[in-house]
């Protein structure tokens, strides 16, 4: 028997060939082709220009207007008037605003995306290798950054930047039409180069580029920057001289066992992505308060009941990662790699960073994060988490925490990939008489990109004037204050220069 | 279960029956009484798009022709992109009436149920999807929109 090829047959052959052509082209785009390696880790400025000027030393091209508001602007710097730049407030830097920062920024990739985790006050941007374009529906501070790779050099083209941010320090503007083309590439002398194109046909004549340029420094790491705390200690928004943090990391410890090595090591990637809550939450109802924690909550309560606005860790701008634990809010993107899973958080932002077969440090200087290692057992990944500074609320009635703080959470993918069960153990003797579970859940998000939300970008005056502060820490140091009839709102910080409380 | 706990509780299950997730942010909004509405008119002085949330400034007008300038908190960008809101969808200078919330406090301050232009497109703000609570009921208890 002769089989006679059908046509239609064919057609259908060539459609499905066509599309798996597309889909391994697709794939393959989002596969790094250049050397992600060279970028990853920590890198310092070299040189944090407080002005922003072209790669070849001159000032850029702006437009007339443009330049009149900028130099408004450096008038009102000259006399000690920062208030053009949301920094002064710890509200969002915004692009290319940080990179100009003195703090070190780290690079951390997966085969699919790849974070810039910056050292002031827990910005993050993450670089989408997967698609062509980004159609922001809202401008944000950071925008929507995509990327490929040209050879050896990470291109991102990065649109949507909301117009409230400035360029550099100096009060460079920028419209909502600006987009940013960067170059990124580490030089023969292991310095990482990034040309940057800026393209502001509103704000400037030209298309303009500038380069900045950073260097490695092994005692250097991105810690948990939290700018109102330093601003509570009378330090400045942003410091002026080139930050790195020099304490000690915990080196990744011997394996557990050699079974849990061996589940580790063969295991593919399988939390990373883009996620959003499938439970939701924001109370505990069951926690077994101590009488130490009941008389805080009894408390809280009554404030409430008086009509007051209960003002907590997360309100304040400074959440612990306690809090996401149990109010899973908006996306998270997860970066998983062999030595740590790094979990991106949109609101609050926040940046958890959990080391894999790993142990704690003998010694763990308290933050609002805490020290996170982690290891798969049984399919999950369990987290242990200590060092928590006892600054977070585990819910809307404000039910404390303390520095004994330690929570075990058990990260369960779906054999399919299209969601997280996280049962989470938490225990503090503190103010807690047992340790209890709570259970949230995650499901695979359709977004490429987060948004993100920038806390400290509006404190309006009148959402403290009946205040209730669960601690003294969360007083805010900056409001904004309307003007009367058309004089516009101001920004008025108080100098604390005091020991946090 | 105690009251608190209760009220607690039962507000936790309406609110999040009303909202996705990607409404909810932030603090109390026990400033607000949502048992009343009040409606003004006037021109936009200043559109704040904002975290952690979003404001209109309106400089509205008076009964003896002078202007009061009103803070309505009308949700925050997220929000607002989710109920079809764009940040430009109001701008400085428009002729808007709005349809609020007060604060309790009796001050020029509310959050926004319903904006409504000249040509009488509406856009629903924050409150248009908060139910009032009984008249007289005490202060809702806080984080209605979260911690």
């Amino acid at each position: 028997m002769t089989v006679r090829p059908d046509r239609w047959g064919l057609a259908l052959c060539a459609v499905v060939l066509t599309a798996v052509c597309v889909l391994k082209s697709a794939d393959a785009a989002r596969t790094p082709k250049g050397a992600p390696e060279a970028l990853l880790g920590v890198w310092v400025p070299d040189a944090a220009p407080r002005a922003l000027l072209t790669s070849d030393g001159k000032a850029p091209p702006l437009t007339s207007e443009a330049a009149k508001v900028h130099a408004e602007r450096r008038q009102r710097l000259a006399a000690g008037d920062t208030s053009f730049d949301p920094t002064t407030w710890c509200a969002g830097p915004g692009m290319p605003r940080i990179l100009t920062m003195p703090y070190p920024f780290e690079i951390r990739a997966d085969s699919n995306r790849l974070a810039f985790i910056h050292g002031w006050y827990r910005w993050f941007r993450v670089v989408d290798l997967g698609a062509g374009t980004a159609d922001p529906p809202l401008p944000l501070t950071m925008g929507f950054p995509v990327g490929h790779w040209d050879a050896d050099t990470l291109v991102i083209r990065t649109g949507g930047l909301i117009d409230a941010t400035v360029m550099d320090a100096s009060g460079l503007p920028h419209s909502e039409q600006l987009t940013l083309t960067e170059r990124l590439r580490v030089l023969p002398d292991g310095r990482l180069d990034d040309r940057i194109t800026i393209d502001d046909p509103e704000n400037y004549t030209q298309p303009w580029q500038t380069a900045l340029t950073f260097h490695r420094d092994a005692t250097a790491r991105v810690t948990d920057d939290v700018c109102p705390d330093r601003m509570a200690r009378g330090e400045p928004a942003e410091q002026i001289a080139v930050s790195k943090t020099t304490a000690s990391r915990a080196k990744p410890a011997a394996l557990r066992t050699a079974a849990v090595a061996a589940e580790s090591a063969a295991r593919a990637p399988r939390i990373a992505g883009v996620w959003e809550p499938k439970t939701f939450g924001f109370m505990v109802p069951d926690a077994p308060l101590s009488s130490a924690g009941q008389d805080i909550v009894t408390r809280n309560a009554a404030a409430m009941q008086a009509g007051k606005i209960m003002q907590t860790a997360w309100v304040s701008c400074r959440p612990g990662a306690v809090s996401t634990m149990t109010m899973p809010r908006e996306k998270i993107v997860i970066l998983e790699s062999a030595d740590e899973v790094t979990v991106l958080f949109e609101m609050p932002r926040m940046v958890r960073r959990i080391r894999m077969n790993a142990s704690h440090p003998a010694t763990l200087e308290p933050t609002y994060v805490g020290d996170s290692v982690g290891r798969w057992e049984d399919g999950a990944l369990v987290v242990d988490t200590l060092g928590f500074n006892g600054y977070a609320e585990l819910d809307a009635r404000g039910q404390p925490t303390s520095p004994k703080l330690h929570t075990v959470e058990r990260f369960k993918p779906s054999a399919d990939g299209s969601s997280i069960d996280i049962e989470t153990t938490i225990e503090d003797p503190e103010y807690y008489t047992h340790p209890f579970v709570i259970n949230r859940s995650w499901k695979k998000s359709a977004a490429r990109h987060p948004f993100e939300y920038d806390c400290m970008e509006n404190p309006r005056q009148e959402d403290f004037e009946n205040a209730y502060y669960v601690r003294e820490r969360y007083r805010p140091i900056c409001m904004r204050v309307e003007g009367e009839g058309v004089a516009l709102s101001k920004m008025v910080c108080a100098v604390r220069n005091r020991a946090l409380q | 279960m105690r009251l608190g706990v209760r009220i607690a509780a039962g507000l936790s299950s309406i609110v999040a029956a009303c909202f996705s997730t990607a409404t909810l942010a932030h603090h109390s909004t026990a400033e607000f009484d949502y048992t009343k509405q009040i409606t003004i008119k006037g021109t936009v002085k200043e559109v704040q798009w904002t975290n952690p949330h979003s404001y209109i400034q309106l400089l509205a007008d008076g009964d003896g022709g002078e202007k009061t300038q009103w803070s309505v908190e009308i949700g925050s960008p997220t929000l607002n992109i989710n109920m079809g809101w764009r940040k430009n969808s109001v701008k400085v200078g428009d002729v808007v009436t709005m349809n609020l919330s007060p604060a309790r406090n009796g001050k020029p301050y509310g959050t926004l149920r319903v904006l409504t232009f000249a040509d009488g497109q509406t856009l629903e703000g924050v409150a248009a999807r908060v139910g009032a609570g009984p008249s007289g009921a005490p202060p809702p208890p806080p984080s209605t929109k979260g911690p």
